[in-house]
């Protein structure tokens, strides 16, 4: 009896031992990052943006393929990045084209399933064999755009926009109006474009030029950074400016009609996110499955109309902006095409090293006052 | 009493695995060259070098210090009436107590999201004053947001710590203070505060400690460019992917802060042999 106590309590406390453990390594991980619950076949696990997917698609998904969607969300890259390679697994990822060609690189992604995939002819042209995976062999675009300039139409004059470009940033007309999307990348995209210069160099004089370009903004215009509270302060008309993605741009002229939206002819960001499975994904299968179905009419025009951001589906595209569609003439919603001052982020180590050790001493800059 | 101690066992294990191993892990990356893996990088005292040879860095860091002794003051000024109304306040302590705790069993996250809808340019507070024709005024993103969202998550262990060692106070030593002449006023800073003096420590342990390291309310409520060292460490860690520097100001943070505590304890332990 006194053994069978023993033997009792050895099962609880190694029963929570492994519980809690197995717990720490994230979704289905192990210590040693290999994975071991791959058996359960009718489970998909997705990271994603916040805020990144329609009202029912989820649901739809479920239902349709009998199987049940963990999502979890990042809110940047960078932070999906960390996750990733510390041996996190998940089915599908939706990063953006820089990080994509990252994890190329860096050899965590496997190839999609082409012949699973069809409905890849719905793509729009655009979105399709960008210079980050020429072939689309491992990544299915989801949403794309531009970063712009949402502006109060009553308080600033679209002419300042036109002469200044980026450059309205440091406008001291401006100051204490602004909102500043806080991301390295996109803050240091409009430093270069401001100064002429790509935003894919690596020329240490022009980070320099944009790192000062980007302090001067800093300490004598008093900008705030944020990040998606910005759609719900720009809807608000909390401040005047803001800086943001397209998508969210649409959201907020569809909510604000106050509001403008502006892409200064110096040049911008071209970007779009895409779906990739990573190589430790339990359930690849399914994650093809997924795939192809967020590309259907359905599924993309319900992703599209929750979210504001511009459908990698062209007919949702182009049926939503037209006339009686639910972002009719919205200036933010169909991205600019074929400018040639546009770029499309490449992964470069060097310029992302600089950048993350620069962003955060331009913000800390302020506190030099 | 051995077959006790031999139960202490798996506590130890457990101690082990969630404290002191990832102790190890921050010292090794600390050391260590950016981008290997941990046991096979290169020893080197860069990442330090790194935090003392930049201004910005220590600026920081000497923000990060005065936001939280600020914090830790208004606190303490705020804290330790309420705490000694609470202690006087005889059968209702417990109500009063249970009060002071309920905000905290909310998700700190939440509690301190509902101060951006209270302080925002066009939020609850801003509607209050302008129905007075007062402002608007710009809280939001200020030294004054930043310190508020702190003292309101912190203040209930000031108030906790102070309380329990003004109430575990025998009444007997006011009493005699009494007998002998004393009135109130000198009562209290003769017997009553001394003997809550280690409440008070304990507070300020509690309240600075977070409030240096804290990096979510800063960046609630003071926005990203409200860099303090938490949120420097924060980004070292889920942004730049530097694990060996995020490590390395860790453990510049750890060894700062032990030392502090350890002078306080002195300062208390040199009283205590004055008395």
């Amino acid at each position: 009896m006194k053994l069978n106590v023993r033997l009792f309590s050895t099962i609880c406390i190694s029963a929570l031992l492994t519980g809690t453990l197995s717990g720490c390594g994230g979704p289905g991980t192990d210590f040693d990052g290999t994975n071991k619950s791959s058996s359960d076949s009718d489970t998909l696990r997705l990271y994603i943006w916040g805020e990144y997917t329609g009202d029912e698609i989820i649901e739809n998904f479920e239902e349709e393929y009998g199987c049940r969607v963990i999502m979890e969300t990042f809110d940047s890259n960078e932070m999906m990045y960390t996750k990733v390679s510390s041996g996190d697994s998940y089915d599908v990822l939706v990063p953006s084209d820089y990080m994509i060609e990252r994890l190329l690189k860096e050899d965590y992604l496997q190839p999609i399933d082409r012949e699973v995939i069809t409905n890849f002819d719905l793509l729009d042209e655009n979105v399709v064999g960008l210079p980050y995976d020429p072939d689309n062999a491992y990544s299915i675009p989801y949403f794309w755009g531009t970063v712009g300039i949402v502006y109060n139409k009553h308080t600033v004059a679209r002419a300042d926009l036109e002469t200044e470009g980026w450059n309205i940033l440091a406008d001291p007309k401006y100051r204490d109006k602004l909102y500043i999307y806080d991301s390295e990348r996109d803050s240091f995209m409009m430093a270069f474009k401001a100064l002429g210069y790509s935003m894919n160099t690596d020329d240490d004089a022009e980070i320099d030029a944009a790192y000062e370009w980007l302090c001067n903004i800093n300490n004598t215009m008093h900008p705030v950074y944020v990040t998606d509270e910005i759609i719900d302060n720009m809807i608000n008309g909390t401040k005047d400016i803001g800086i943001v993605y397209s998508g969210d741009a649409a959201y907020i002229l569809s909510e604000n009609e106050d509001m403008g939206y502006y892409c200064p002819m110096q040049g911008t960001n071209i970007w779009s996110d895409a779906m990739v499975i990573p190589k430790n994904a339990p359930n690849p299968d399914l994650a093809n499955e997924f795939i192809n179905y967020v590309l259907t009419y359905d599924a993309s025009y319900d992703n599209t109309e929750e979210v504001g951001y511009t459908s990698s589906n062209a007919e949702v595209a182009a049926e939503v902006y037209g006339e009686g569609g639910i972002f009719e003439g919205n200036e933010a919603y169909v991205p600019r095409s074929g400018y040639e001052k546009d770029e499309v982020f490449r992964d470069n180590e060097y310029l992302r090293q600089r950048l993350s050790e620069l962003w955060i001493k331009v913000k800390a800059g302020s506190t030099a006052e | 009493m051995k077959r006790f101690r031999s139960m202490a066992y798996p506590y130890v294990a457990w101690i082990a695995i969630l404290i002191i191993i990832p102790m190890l892990l921050i010292i090794a990356y600390a050391f260590t060259v950016e981008g290997t893996a941990f046991f096979q990088g290169q020893f080197t005292l860069a990442n330090f070098g790194r935090f003392f040879s930049d201004a910005v860095f220590v600026q920081v860091f000497i923000r990060s210090l005065r936001i939280a002794i600020l914090t830790t003051v208004v606190c303490l000024l705020l804290g330790y009436p309420a705490a000694y109304a609470i202690s006087r306040s005889g059968a209702g302590s417990t109500l009063l107590i249970l009060i002071i705790t309920l905000p905290t069993w909310i998700n700190m996250l939440v509690r301190t999201y509902a101060w951006v809808g209270i302080l925002q340019d066009n939020g609850i507070l801003n509607f209050l004053l302008g129905l007075l024709h007062i402002g608007p005024f710009q809280f939001m993103y200020t030294d004054f947001a930043v310190v508020l969202g702190m003292v309101y998550n912190f203040l209930p262990f000031m108030i906790l710590e102070i309380h329990t060692s003004l109430s575990k106070m025998d009444p007997s030593y006011l009493e005699a203070a009494s007998d002998l002449g004393a009135n109130h006023a000198k009562a209290f800073w003769k017997v009553t505060l001394p003997l809550s003096i280690p409440g008070i420590i304990s507070g300020i342990t509690l309240v600075f400690l977070p409030a240096v390291s804290s990096f979510f309310i800063p960046k609630l409520l003071g926005g990203g460019q409200y860099v303090l060292i938490g949120n420097v460490i924060e980004s070292q860690f889920l942004t730049s992917g530097n694990w060996s520097f995020g490590s390395a100001l860790s453990l510049i943070m750890v060894i700062i802060i032990m030392l502090s505590m350890y002078l306080t304890r002195k300062l208390d332990r040199n009283r205590e042999d004055e008395l």
